[in-house]
């Protein structure tokens, strides 16, 4: 933007080449960039946006079917279930890891011994293989004896859930595993913004008679919340894309009862040959995504304060 | 930094980007001058520990100096979907190893593999060598490929439990009751000492395939109650805790081979592609108990020797730039030459001369009921040629999870499949 404005600015025919020049020179520089972003992810995208209207099996002629396939989600029940599991997932995870990892960050950001170690091991699970991850924590919670269910019991639970084998407690599994997953991450952002306010705001307020809850009520909350701002928003749609995690752990099961949007797209592209429909699925996901992080964009106002300390 | 260097880096930017779309394709031909030798390219799954592929080749190249035919190896575990992707993309491997029904019946719907008709016209080729097996690859009058494997159900048992039981082996004609009831005679212990009289791998098949051996029903029905008696059976022998439970099988990513190997399971009904790893696994000292084969259980009033069968077959590329070649090397390859150089590795056939079964009987390890378990009356296919096929198999596969973990009862689960699969069908 900056040498764009310079240019404009610039009068003489000699300044106007050099400027000219120079523009060449940066946008030399983003274009690398640009053309993968242009050849793997904007061409796609826009293809996709097409294909949702047409009906396409890989191989055969693509033919336009209009609004057909954003009908036949309508009667679609996988359709419908994948939607709620979604939406299940995302409630679950966002608050979860956000109040994890501010928890964590809050621990870890006291004068404790070995804490660098202790921010390295929460950080761990974030840079695992998710493959390891997904088997590490299905053997943790095998339902006869995995050592979860083997503390229940010796707790006194007669029967424990069964955990990625049940129905019922299949996405409580699965959003605790990401939760463990991520919030590592999200600790480091928050321990930077910790870090970031500054030490006199809890002296001035010890010396007015502040508790600690209210120090951390009035000053850690409001001064997190650009942090906060961020990480629910990146959270959020990485929520919404959650693939990976459960195609190693659940596929989706038992039955459909962790079946969420992308996976439902993925079954129905490579496995039925649905290009246009799994197009359309993923519209879908692509405007609730959409439509959710513009809402908190517009409550962005209401909420985070950008201090001038 | 001055204007000479500037137009440098823009120069230097340029040429790299003609270069890239050079090689890309767009310019510089790649068609390589016609030779007399002829590289044919082929997909396969676990190229490493599956010694077939090669061998056959071996073969094939000693036999035909002037082809060299070059290995693609892909995971066992999603090769339909990666055969989709690549053909999608317009791959022009020639032979296209065909793993089961869905990936056949969505690749010749699609036009991707080419109708063997002509072909097999011309050689003169006698397709009731295969026994029958060949005509379930026929789709309206067509044929897209040759099986060379032909696998089929049977019983596996260790020995070392029956002795100690004190109970006699399991004979060639025993029904799914009889089943039952030896599976709970044979449990015993509990904890690391646990042995299951029985074990059903989670496949979808272990369970189905046994409900369609009469021949009244087939895996893709109007209505699924039939399958009722032996879901009943399974379900309750996982709660007796006389087979393994599913929910852990899945939870713990439980092979079928492991607990087998591990001495844990008295009996396993699984298919005849076992008998190979097993023989191996044995020689490599991971085991040391002696096993035997029987033939698959039947229902009652079904003649003992019904069995279902699974096929392994190989195409050709419509995208394939030699297509005689891969037509020459399929022939061999599912023809009574490369019948035997498969046999020689263990595995079945789908071409079962005398003389291919003497190979195979004749490996050491191979147990000596083998030959009488492998006589087969009828063989069922395990799922049945289908333009839908692949979706009616995703919708199976989530209530058979849904059964087996007990979240559903049997009828709720059958009637779930009934419904969603007729809308499937009505579409």
């Amino acid at each position: 933007m900056g040498i764009m404005k310079l240019s404009t600015r610039a009068t003489t025919p000699s300044k106007r080449r050099r400027q000219l020049t120079k523009n060449l020179v940066a946008y030399s520089f983003i274009l690398p960039n640009l053309l993968g972003f242009a050849i793997f992810t904007l061409v796609p995208i826009v293809f996709s946006l097409g294909l949702a209207f047409m009906s396409w099996d890989g191989a055969n002629e693509i033919s336009w079917v209009g609004l057909e396939n954003f009908k036949e989600l309508r009667d679609d029940t996988t359709f419908n279930i994948a939607l709620r599991n979604t939406l299940w997932y995302v409630a679950g995870t966002v608050p979860l890891t956000m109040i994890c990892s501010l928890g964590l960050a809050m621990l870890l950001n006291q004068p404790i011994r070995g804490r660098n170690i202790f921010r390295t091991i929460y950080f761990f699970p974030y840079v695992a293989s998710l493959v390891a991850v997904a088997a590490v924590w299905n053997m943790l919670f095998f339902p006869s004896a995995g050592p979860v269910n083997e503390l229940l019991r010796t707790l006194g639970v007669d029967n424990p859930p069964r955990w990625s084998a049940s129905i019922d407690w299949a996405m409580p599994t699965v959003v605790m595993a990401s939760v463990w997953k991520g919030m590592g991450y999200y600790m480091v952002i928050y321990l930077a913004a910790l870090q970031g306010i500054p030490a006199i705001l809890y002296e001035s307020a010890k010396i007015d008679g502040a508790n600690a809850w209210q120090r951390f009520r009035y000053i850690t909350l409001p001064m997190l919340t650009p942090a906060t701002f961020f990480i629910s928003i990146m959270l959020t749609i990485s929520s919404f894309k959650v693939f990976d995690l459960i195609l190693i752990m659940t596929n989706g099961g038992p039955g459909r009862a962790t079946n969420v949007l992308v996976l439902h797209t993925y079954n129905v592209a490579f496995r039925r040959f649905e290009f246009g429909y799994s197009s359309a699925i993923a519209m879908v996901l692509f405007a609730l995504v959409m439509g959710i992080t513009i809402v908190q964009f517009y409550m962005e106002k209401r909420w985070v304060e950008y201090s001038q300390v | 930094m001055n204007k000479w260097s500037d137009w440098r880096v823009v120069n230097l930017l340029t040429i790299l980007l003609v270069a890239l779309i050079a090689v890309s394709g767009g310019v510089i031909p790649s068609g390589v001058s016609a030779q007399d030798s002829i590289t044919l390219k082929m997909t396969a799954w676990d190229v490493a520990t599956t010694p077939y592929w090669q061998a056959v080749i071996d073969a094939y190249e000693a036999a035909n100096p002037n082809v060299k035919v070059e290995l693609i190896d892909l995971a066992s575990a999603d090769y339909g979907e990666v055969i989709n992707v690549r053909l999608t993309g317009g791959d022009d491997t020639d032979i296209i190893t065909v793993k089961d029904i869905p990936q056949y019946a969505a690749m010749l719907t699609r036009g991707q593999v080419i109708p063997l008709n002509d072909y097999i016209e011309a050689a003169g080729l006698d397709l009731s060598m295969y026994s029958g097996a060949a005509d379930e690859l026929i789709f309206e009058g067509s044929i897209y490929g040759l099986p060379f494997r032909s696998d089929i159900w049977i019983l596996y048992y260790n020995k070392a439990i029956f002795d100690e039981a004190g109970l006699d082996y399991p004979a060639n004609d025993i029904t799914w009751e009889e089943f039952d009831a030896l599976a709970r005679q044979l449990t015993s212990g509990s904890g690391a000492d646990k042995i299951y009289g029985a074990h059903f791998h989670v496949w979808r098949s272990c369970v189905q395939l046994a409900t369609v051996q009469d021949g009244q029903n087939s895996i893709i029905a109007e209505d699924y109650s039939f399958m009722a008696p032996m879901y009943t059976m399974v379900t309750s022998m996982q709660k007796d805790g006389i087979a393994m439970d599913y929910g852990e099988q899945r939870a713990g990513n439980i092979h079928y081979s492991g607990p087998f190997k591990n001495g844990q399971v008295a009996m396993l009904p699984m298919g005849s592609w076992f008998i190979g790893s097993l023989i191996a696994a044995e020689k490599a000292g991971e085991f040391d108990f002696d096993w035997g084969v029987g033939a698959f259980p039947h229902p009652e009033g079904v003649p003992a020797g019904t069995t279902a069968g699974t096929l392994t077959s190989l195409a050709i590329n419509a995208k394939s730039n030699n297509k005689d070649a891969a037509w020459d090397f399929i022939k061999f390859y599912s023809g009574e030459e490369g019948a035997k150089a498969l046999a020689a590795t263990g595995n079945l056939p789908a071409v079962r001369t005398p003389d291919v079964l003497e190979i195979f009987a004749s490996l050491d390890g191979v147990p000596a009921e083998a030959i009488e378990a492998l006589q087969t009356t009828t063989v069922r296919l395990e799922l049945p040629m289908h333009p839908d096929v692949g979706e009616i198999e995703q919708i199976l596969n989530e209530e058979h999870d849904l059964i087996m973990t007990r979240s559903v009862s049997v009828e709720e689960g059958l009637a779930e499949a009934t419904e969603r699969i007729n809308e499937v069908l009505e579409d």
